[in-house]
């Protein structure tokens, strides 16, 4: 780890041995032209391994903006996130909340780049999933993101295996050469939580991950999350519905930029 | 291992690419075939001039020309760089065929055949030499003429091949003939001059056939020559044939081999004052093509001593004006000594530049010794004596040539930007269009340079793709130039390449290698260049901007 993202003593989280996710005083702030949105004043917030977490909160109070700083995709502009005890941005003053594409000289966001591709697993309201490949080469594609074109003949048979394993499990295995058009909201859904989990993360994060789907694809989802958390999978979910949010082991309410729990 | 992928198969699904790919093609095969055509023109250009003259052109550019070639080609010819050295004389002339009254103005060569054949290419470029090897003479000659061999009695038959009779095997001269069935043992065929109807019957016979134009004896008697002996004269071949747009020749039988022509020419002095014109009758023994049409529809060809004599530049006697004594002797003139070198002396490559030097050098010392009592005049005209490579020779003609190549390839080359613009249009409007993708791209770990690389590889393959095919519509575009123009010359009659203007008779339609990878490599980085700005941009996206892009 280079010093740019080691944790200085004052930056380190308070003990807690079990805590694989853990957010301090996170802020972000929106300026759209003269106006200033606050969004999260000083959100806390610790994730154990093998917990399922749900955050709750109104429409426009910044669960999925809490979401992405919590799985390195988007940057805080206060704050800090720790996972596994190492710090996921690089210092406030240090901070660059824009990135180029030739960011990737800069080891804060190699560190993020190699989180996204290793620890993370996102899951959206929308699947995210690219219309051009199908359902597992969609699912593939998350294990080629971290492979060498050389390394990638070796390294396919293995990747191929844990696709279609993954897919059997969400119950897609028929449906292996179908592209996203060719798919329910459903089904899309379990290609996008396939994806998510096929480099295996230790952590799933969920955004409103039944916010587009009918009653009874939003109950076999949910099912499926709750499988995967009874087999060990964390998990922290987002989303503004009550009867999403109970099947959680704890749950939080985000209001006025804070974290508290309900 | 995602940027490669996502190349492909946004090079696969992406179907705007197409547009980009065929932008590239256009462009490609254009400059390709500029190259190529300005390429070829200047390689035949150097190819024919070097076939035409040889390595060495020693002159001093006045048709009144210089003396003590013969002293100066006898000297030089023990130096091991030296294979062959031979006079030529230039001049011009009205040419007249007899039979048919048809006249034109023409450039008279004067050659010695035989060293010419060694110096330059003109040998390979004669018709009847090439089918009856050893008769085309510039020496006095009758007319051969075809007659018929009563011992040996063949069918004949018409131009449908049907059979109309027998009848006695037309034969040539001996001498023709003899040298007729070498070259058809040999294996040579006149395969694009259209048969005659004496062809024909022989073809149809399964016997050597003559080709070209013969006059028949008169009493179907046997095969004879007829007429005076006059000098050979050998015509360019677009002055004596017609070319069809097959690129064949076809010859009349107003002007059959060995028919008269006369020459009126006039002589210069030394001084280039011109004296009384002078004519000469000529048989026609050969017709020549160099594929020049400037040289093919002008130039003719006679013995270098008779045409000496005819132009009043042999040896004479100098007679003093005021006791009518003969005091000396003017040496004879020749416009220009063509040097054809050996291409290595002792294991190493001969220099042309540095031979010519030498040359020119040595014709200076040779004409200042006093045991040559030259005149004036003839001093005046030593002066501008120079030797000079084939290629500095030309250098009037090659360097412009070679100019308007360059001018045109960079011209076609900044025409071509506009591949690159437009690659630059329709990646920019695929990376806005998959906005989303690279966001979704970026959540599962892509890095900012990798979803650039996958721009800037997509550009590189649509710049690849784009260029070989346009490489290869180029290719074939040129190697079918000259059909296409006939084409459009039959079809709208558009001729795009006039024979009179640019010197050869077809387009050029060679496509050298290293024009092709150079295309092919500009293609490609210029494609890429054209990536650079939309891979910047879907680089810089943030993911979660891009995640919620509508």
């Amino acid at each position: 780890m280079s010093s740019a993202t080691r944790p200085s003593a004052a930056a380190r989280p308070p003990a807690s041995a079990d805590a694989l996710l853990v957010a301090e005083a996170v802020q972000k702030t929106y300026v759209m032209g003269r106006t200033t949105l606050v969004v999260l004043r000083a959100c806390d917030l610790r994730v154990r391994a093998g917990e399922f977490v749900a955050i709750m909160g109104k429409s426009g109070s910044g669960k999925s903006t809490l979401l992405h700083i919590l799985g390195a995709l988007d940057v805080p502009q206060g704050g800090q996130v720790y996972f596994g005890g190492a710090p996921v941005f690089a210092p406030p003053g240090r901070r660059r909340l824009r990135t180029t594409a030739l960011d990737v000289l800069s080891a804060a966001e190699r560190h993020r780049i190699a989180l996204r591709r290793r620890a993370f697993g996102f899951v959206f309201q929308f699947y995210h999933l690219l219309p051009e490949l199908n359902v597992l080469e969609n699912v593939l594609l998350a294990r080629m993101v971290g492979t060498r074109v050389l390394a990638w003949p070796a390294a396919r048979a293995a990747a191929r295996a844990d696709a279609l394993a993954i897919l059997e499990r969400v119950g897609l295995r028929d449906r292996l050469r179908h592209r996203p058009s060719e798919l329910s909201g459903g089904e899309r859904q379990r290609v996008a939580i396939a994806r998510a989990l096929v480099h295996r993360p230790q952590i799933l994060l969920a955004d409103e991950p039944t916010g587009n789907l009918d009653a009874e694809n939003g109950a076999a989802l949910l099912a499926l999350l709750k499988g995967l958390h009874a087999d060990g999978q964390t998990i922290v979910l987002v989303t503004h519905d009550p009867g999403v949010a109970a099947q959680a082991d704890r749950v939080l309410l985000l209001e006025g930029g804070r974290l508290r729990t309900v | 291992m995602y940027k490669l992928f996502l190349t492909l198969r946004y090079l696969r699904k992406r179907r705007i690419a197409y547009f980009a790919i065929a932008a590239v093609m256009l462009c490609s095969a254009m400059v390709l075939i500029v190259m190529s055509v300005m390429g070829g023109f200047l390689d035949l250009l150097k190819t024919k001039a070097r076939g035409l003259l040889g390595d060495i052109i020693i002159d001093n550019r006045s048709y009144s020309g210089f003396p003590l070639y013969d002293e100066f080609i006898a000297d030089i010819a023990s130096w091991p760089e030296i294979e062959k050295a031979t006079p030529v004389l230039y001049s011009y002339g009205l040419l007249r065929f007899s039979e048919t009254t048809q006249t034109q103005t023409v450039r008279v060569v004067g050659i010695r055949l035989a060293d010419v054949y060694v110096v330059n290419a003109f040998k390979s470029g004669l018709y009847y030499e090439t089918y009856y090897p050893g008769t085309t003479t510039l020496a006095p000659q009758a007319q051969p003429r075809v007659g018929f061999d009563p011992q040996e009695i063949i069918e004949i038959r018409d131009e449908q091949g049907r059979p109309v009779g027998t009848g006695p095997r037309p034969v040539l001269p001996p001498e023709h003939q003899a040298a007729l069935e070498r070259s058809w043992a040999a294996g040579l065929r006149d395969t694009l001059t259209p048969p005659t109807e004496l062809t024909a019957i022989l073809r149809a016979a399964g016997l050597p056939e003559i080709v070209g134009v013969y006059d028949l004896v008169d009493d179907h008697g046997p095969p004879r020559f007829t007429g005076n002996e006059l000098p050979g004269l050998i015509i360019g071949r677009d002055i004596i044939a017609e070319r069809l747009p097959t690129a064949a020749y076809k010859r009349f039988w107003a002007y059959p081999r060995g028919c008269a022509v006369a020459l009126t020419l006039l002589p210069l002095s030394a001084t280039g004052t011109a004296d009384i014109p002078v004519k000469q009758p000529f048989r026609y023994v050969d017709d020549s093509r160099t594929g020049i049409y400037e040289i093919d529809s002008q130039h003719v060809y006679c013995d270098f001593e008779l045409l000496q004599k005819l132009l009043q530049m042999h040896a004479t006697e100098r007679v003093d004006p005021g006791t009518g004594r003969t005091i000396g002797t003017v040496p004879g003139r020749a416009s220009q000594i063509q040097v054809k070198l050996r291409p290595l002396v002792a294991g190493r490559p001969v220099r042309p530049e540095a031979v010519a030097q030498r040359l020119s050098e040595h014709y200076h010392a040779l004409a200042a010794d006093p045991r040559f009592d030259l005149g004036f005049d003839d001093r005046m005209l030593i002066e501008r004596v120079e030797a000079l490579t084939w290629e500095e020779s030309q250098r009037h003609i090659i360097a412009p040539v070679e100019n308007e190549r360059r001018l045109v390839t960079i011209l076609f080359g900044i025409i071509s930007l506009v591949a690159v613009v437009l690659v630059l249009c329709i990646l920019y409007m695929i990376v806005l269009q998959k906005t989303r993708d690279i966001g979704i791209v970026k959540s599962i770990g892509g890095s900012s340079t990798g979803v650039a690389a996958i721009f800037v590889t997509y550009g590189a393959a649509v710049g690849l793709v784009g260029a070989l095919s346009g490489a290869a519509l180029g290719t074939v575009f040129v190697h079918h130039i000259n059909e296409i123009q006939d084409f459009l010359t039959w079809a709208f009659g558009w001729r795009v390449w006039s024979r009179e203007v640019y010197s050869f008779d077809a387009i050029p339609s060679t496509v050298r290698v290293e024009d092709t990878v150079a295309v092919i490599v500009a293609a490609i980085l210029a494609a890429t260049l054209g990536s650079l700005l939309a891979a910047w941009r879907a680089g810089a996206m943030q993911p979660v901007e891009a995640l919620r892009h509508e």
